[in-house]
């Protein structure tokens, strides 16, 4: 029977239509979930924003009137700018930070294990929870930062209300948020680099630097092109914090293209004005997720 | 022992199964939840505040009628994005709370359903609401909704600051009726307490200076709106209204930095005169002018918006309304369950009115027991000058949300006066021209 069983597994695998359609019978339950949650919304996005309509129906075909309404919108290109700014302000910060703290914390003591936990614990907390405890810490009135300030006999800084320092404050929240996942993933990275490697240069009495900069970083290279990219595509969504903190002022300077989304499709029931935007969006992320990919994969020795 | 262990296992799956044949009635509403304080409390009389009242009146209508289920469902202020979803998805509840500036949107796009024949069940006759209410829920003959109340922007005085101040005459607060006197109140104010006349909302929660802006113009005679599809607000009633509110601010005569709950903790605290919020506040600060305790012990007093502005004696007002969105699967008996609910809630519109809120009936406006609630006598001219935005005038909540953060980036400074009106004017357009 097992003789019987194991002749037909090698009739079947060795038939080409077999060959053929076995892998794709594997990911077809994947494939399909995939074309229904993310390729048909984006055709029915697409579809949408060349029209007039709200949450209840479409009242008119209005070919590209939403993208030239949005590319001669101030709001919107502000809050195109505030996105870019914001990714700025946090991608290289949280690969950065999330590499250092890795790398601080990778070794086996007892302190670390703690402080790991420590560091990925903000992670799990809602942006609710998030905001609430920055707002605390921000606000002029009693907050954290205001009291120390008044410690050390300055006045209360009003970051929430300060058009300039109002998306540091956004950034700085988000980088407290966010730090858990870059710095988890590098860890995970770091535990994969052979140890021969390091002992190597222990024997070449190789500097810390060097060893940085000629053994850690180029091995973990592919983890900082993906905590790079996953970055950037999270942090284009910037959406809870802004909400929550500042609702996107003042004057306009804190409004992610997120939020002007939401407010045009669901306040302002401006549906296909609200798709087309998406639709930008949604542009702006792969061509700068696509634009690292390349970067990062030319960078790579033949 | 497995007949041990079997035996409740299989009464505690029965009791899962057990049909509850009562009619369920789900009610969707802002005014907050406060379950841990009101949740067992079914006596209206002993609950204070919109959200206290609201849930007691809920737990006396249970009560009161076993045979239906309320599922009662608390949602974020102001609700719409909820609702809206809901009702896209064919989803959605029984009765809704609703702002009369709201009706407007739903109702052209045909998602509620008129009233008419529930009230006419429930024995509700809408000449019994106030005019104000009354146009706050009707469109033509039809009854969009049951009014729960009528609310207008106040003016929340410190009475305790004001004295301090000099600005009490026989016991009554002096407000300023130009301007010019206006700012020398305020000046008189700070240099005699060292805190600022005016507490108002500057940052994130834009309603409050879109209410104030809506006012100043409204006072100059002018008009916010054209018509459907034309905002006014770049008028010279809109210059003068924000090129007033920013030289307030600009003079010191106002707090910095805060958002709508920083505000009110500023007031309740005594940082500073005159707080600009709703009717809903009434009830709360009255409690607190009874604590020893509080900054306002024995000196809290409300008034209209006095009119800075001459030109006009009036005041913006909107309204709460219970509102029945369109359901096709809702059944006689959830029908007859909600003609009830409604019966209820304009039966017992005295008890809500204690939140500060004016009654939706004429009856109990001009009964003695409102007028005996305190501070009601001196805010009750607003049943005769308060005056909402015109019916036409669709979007009304985005629209108030751009005007609100137009003025507060004009009046901080952070935008000329000239610029965030052509901005306000814009925006309001695109969104009055987008259906």
């Amino acid at each position: 029977m097992a003789m019987g069983d194991a002749t037909l597994r090698s009739r079947l695998s060795q038939s080409a239509p077999w060959r053929r359609w076995s892998g794709l019978l594997f990911v077809a339950p994947y494939l399909l979930l995939f074309a229904a949650m993310l390729i048909l919304p984006l055709i029915i996005g697409l579809r949408l924003s060349t029209t007039r309509s709200d949450l209840f129906g479409v009242k008119a075909e209005v070919g590209l009137e939403n993208y030239a309404r949005l590319f001669s919108d101030p709001v919107f290109l502000k809050a195109v700018g505030n996105t870019f700014y914001f990714v700025a302000l946090t991608v290289p910060a949280l690969t950065i930070i999330g590499l250092a703290l890795a790398l601080v914390l990778n070794n086996a003591s007892r302190w670390s294990a703690v402080l790991r936990a420590v560091f990925f614990a903000s992670t799990v907390l809602s942006v609710t929870v998030v905001t609430l405890i920055w707002r605390l810490v921000l606000i002029p009135d009693g907050g954290l930062a205001a009291v120390i300030a008044r410690l050390f006999g300055q006045a209360p800084i009003a970051f929430l209300s300060d058009p300039v320092l109002a998306m540091p404050a956004i950034a700085l929240t988000t980088i407290w948020w966010g730090i858990g996942l870059p710095m988890v993933l590098f860890l995970a990275a770091l535990q994969q680099v052979p140890r021969d490697l390091y002992e190597a240069a222990a024997l070449d009495n190789a500097s810390r630097p060097r060893i940085l900069f000629s053994i850690t970083l180029p091995a973990i290279r592919r983890t900082i092109a993906l905590v790079v990219i996953i970055e950037i595509i999270l942090q284009f969504q910037l959406f809870g914090q802004a909400q929550l903190m500042t609702g996107g002022g003042p004057n306009n300077s804190t409004r992610p293209v997120v939020l002007f989304i939401y407010e045009a499709g669901w306040k302002q029931w401006q549906l296909g004005y609200a798709a087309a935007a998406a639709q930008v969006l949604f542009a702006m992320i792969a061509i700068a997720a696509m634009a690292q990919y390349y970067v990062s994969s030319r960078k790579e020795p033949a | 022992m497995r007949r041990l262990i079997l035996a409740p296992l299989l009464a505690l799956l029965a009791a899962c199964g057990a049909s509850d044949d009562r009619t369920e009635l789900v009610v969707q509403r802002f005014f907050g939840s406060c379950q841990a304080d009101y949740g067992a409390v079914n006596d209206p009389t002993k609950a204070d505040g919109e959200c206290g009242i609201m849930t007691a009146l809920i737990n006396r209508f249970e009560a009161d009628n076993p045979d239906i289920r309320v599922v009662e469902n608390v949602v974020f202020w102001p609700g719409y994005d909820q609702l809206t979803a809901q009702l896209a998805a064919n989803g959605p509840p029984d009765l809704v709370t609703m702002h009369s500036s709201a009706i407007s949107d739903y109702e052209a796009r045909d998602l509620l359903e008129p009233l008419n024949p529930v009230l006419a069940q429930a024995g509700v006759s809408p000449e019994s609401f106030t005019p104000a209410a009354r146009a706050g829920v009707m469109v033509g003959d039809q009854v969009m909704g049951l009014p729960i109340d009528v609310w207008a922007p106040l003016w929340h005085i410190n009475m305790n600051l004001f004295r301090k101040a000099g600005l009490v005459r026989d016991g009554r607060p002096i407000l300023p009726s130009s301007p010019e006197e206006f700012d020398a109140h305020a000046r008189q104010f700070h240099e005699r307490t060292g805190k600022p006349y005016l507490v108002q909302v500057t940052d994130k929660d834009f309603a409050g200076p879109m209410r104030i802006f809506y006012m100043y113009v409204m006072q100059q005679g002018g008009a916010p709106f054209r018509d459907a599809r034309h905002s006014n607000f770049n008028s010279p009633e809109g210059q003068r209204a924000l090129g007033f509110m920013r030289d307030l601010y600009q003079q010191g005569h106002s707090v910095r930095n805060q958002d709508y709950a920083g505000a009110v903790s500023t007031f309740l605290k005594g940082e500073g005169g005159v707080l600009i919020d709703g009717t809903w506040m009434v009830g709360q600060f009255t409690a607190a002018s009874q604590r020893e305790d509080s900054a306002l012990a024995d000196g809290y007093a409300v008034r209209p918006f006095p009119a800075i502005f001459k030109e006009r004696n009036v005041s913006l007002v909107d309204g709460h309304n219970w509102v029945m969105p369109r359901d096709e699967r809702r059944t006689q008996a959830q029908r007859e369950a909600a003609a009830r609910f409604l019966r209820f809630f304009a039966d017992n519109n005295f008890q809500w009115a204690r939140t500060g809120h004016f009654p939706a009936y004429t009856s109990i406006i001009e009964s003695a027991a409102w007028r005996a609630l305190p501070h009601r006598s001196d805010i009750a001219v607003l049943t005769q000058i308060g005056e909402p935005l015109p019916r036409f005038v669709r979007r009304q909540s985005p629209i108030e949300f751009i005007v609100g953060e137009e003025a507060s980036a004009a009046f901080t400074g952070q935008k000329s006066v000239d610029r965030a009106l052509q901005d306000m004017q814009r925006r309001a357009d695109e969104i009055l021209q987008s259906f």
